[in-house]
């Protein structure tokens, strides 16, 4: 079963668009959905939640109609994002106290426990907390009224190595129930090495794959090699490509077509998502 | 919708001074001073109060953060409307009071005897401001609402002693008919609410 379908969704901006993306986000699994910077990776979530207003196409979350039935996806969903929308000038014991009559399954006690985790104080008020201190109270909030799905948007942006490893923990915890659902967007590609199941790739407002991270990994290839074994036409098969006076490195969309081209004479290697993503991006010949 | 009002009362639980203040300061300036002061106290603290209960809804993006809870857009504007009413209802009210007690307690404020017209009038005035004011509010950004708050402060101040003047002659000469007088208030009504429909319908399509 899939958490989110989305179908055909399309939003335009004077420079900027996002075009015709169409994905299933899968029930029980942790989806991380990333690109650069400005590719449409937080407006496609702000699609999803309503906040933006989509030109065409549709959105079903929990098997409802976005936003024909918002009121009850949203009982159901948890949101954290790195932008921090509370009211600045409250506490976060009154921010707690304005959020909770919202949902019917909140539970006090493990907002508090969450608090405490996350040494938050609830005397502390929103507008003194650093912005790693403000997904900690997002993250406390969204994970405390029973969520299905769990919708992040750059969560881990703002946040130290040492909390961000806790909150991948914290993440995997959440996952122990299997109906559970985590959509993550980030542009920081290691912590969806840890713990994604799916990688899902925005880039320049289109999806470029929707694909299991084992399959990513399986069909994607870093190619090092000397520069003397690249043509015109093996330039071309390249989806990004890096060229110094020594040598190049580049990234192939087919592992078994790499061995075909360059056998052992050149180094082929596993990417990581950032190589991904770097590539993707750059596209073409990057000279260094 | 009660989350919403309460929300409403949790987010400006520290401000709600300021209400008061502007009951005090708009008394203490028009009460001595000018002759329709109880129309003057009682609109100018309940638009007061109103455009404070919605601009804390936008000083920090936080409609946003609204839209992201169990709620639709509509309901946050019936919220507002309703918050509105109330502010309204109780500025006038309060404007009446304060009115009672200086006549009381001042006699030679030579204040007239207040009907309850006076309420309905002022409430009246009040719905037709609000009618255009939460269109434009929830249509434009947050630098569009400052905008809005400062024209419709300044056509307070410019329009209040014309406005007075008009709700003067028409008590003195009894130049308007039985028929108008039922048919302002209708009208009053319509207007707030179709702009309470013009607003859910913009407010629906806004991108946050």
């Amino acid at each position: 079963m899939n958490a989110i379908e989305i179908r055909n969704l399309t939003k335009a901006y004077p420079l900027f668009k996002v075009e015709d993306v169409s994905l299933d986000v899968k029930q029980g699994f942790i989806t991380g959905l990333i690109g650069p910077n400005g590719v449409g990776k937080s407006t496609l979530i702000k699609m999803m939640l309503g906040i933006v207003r989509p030109d065409a196409g549709s959105v079903k979350i929990l098997g409802c109609e976005m936003p024909k039935h918002e009121v009850d996806i949203k009982q159901r969903v948890g949101i954290v994002s790195d932008d921090c929308f509370y009211y600045e000038h409250l506490t976060i014991r009154d921010t707690m106290k304005m959020i909770s009559p919202f949902y019917k399954n909140w539970d006090n006690k493990r907002f508090h426990r969450y608090l405490d985790q996350f040494e938050l104080s609830p005397k502390k008020k929103v507008q003194d907390l650093s912005k790693g201190m403000k997904i900690k109270l997002s993250l406390a909030l969204g994970l405390s009224h029973e969520a299905e799905l769990l919708i992040m948007d750059e969560p881990t942006s703002g946040l130290d190595p040492i909390f961000r490893r806790e909150m991948l923990d914290l993440l995997t915890d959440v996952m122990q129930d299997e109906r559970n659902t985590i959509i993550f967007s980030t542009h920081i590609t290691t912590d969806l090495d840890r713990i994604a199941d799916y990688i899902t790739f925005i880039n320049r407002g289109k999806l470029v794959f929707h694909e299991a991270k084992e399959e990513v990994f399986e069909k994607y290839v870093i190619v090092k090699g000397d520069r003397q074994l690249l043509d015109q036409d093996i330039r071309s098969k390249f989806i990004g490509i890096r060229e110094t006076p020594v040598g190049f490195e580049g990234l192939l969309g087919d592992k078994e077509e790499a061995e075909q081209l360059f056998g052992r004479y050149a180094v082929l290697e596993q990417p990581s998502l950032e190589d991904i993503m770097y590539f993707t991006a750059k596209g073409g010949a990057v000279h260094a | 919708m009660l989350n919403l009002l309460r929300k409403d009362f949790i987010a400006l639980k520290s401000s709600l001074w300021t209400i008061i203040l502007y009951l005090a300061v708009f008394s203490f300036t028009f009460i001595p001073n000018a002759e329709m002061s109880i129309y003057f106290v009682g609109i100018y603290t309940a638009f007061g109060a109103i455009i404070l209960t919605t601009m804390i809804d936008i000083k920090n993006h936080n409609h946003q953060f609204l839209i992201t809870l169990p709620i639709n857009r509509k309901q946050i504007v019936q919220a507002k409307y309703i918050t509105a009413i109330l502010y309204t209802i109780l500025a006038v009210v309060a404007s009446y009071g304060i009115h009672w007690l200086a006549k009381l307690a001042f006699p030679q404020l030579d204040k007239p005897d207040y009907s309850l017209w006076v309420i309905l009038i002022s409430i009246g005035i009040v719905l037709v401001l609000i009618a255009v004011y939460m269109p434009l509010f929830y249509t434009l950004s947050k630098k569009g609402a400052g905008i809005i708050n400062a024209i419709f402060l300044i056509a307070l101040i410019v329009l209040a002693q014309p406005a007075a003047k008009l709700i003067q002659i028409i008590n003195e000469q009894d130049v308007v008919s039985t028929q108008t007088w039922l048919l302002v208030p209708a009208g009053v009504l319509l207007l707030f609410i179709a702009s309470y429909f013009l607003t859910i319908s913009l407010f629906t399509r806004k991108d946050l």
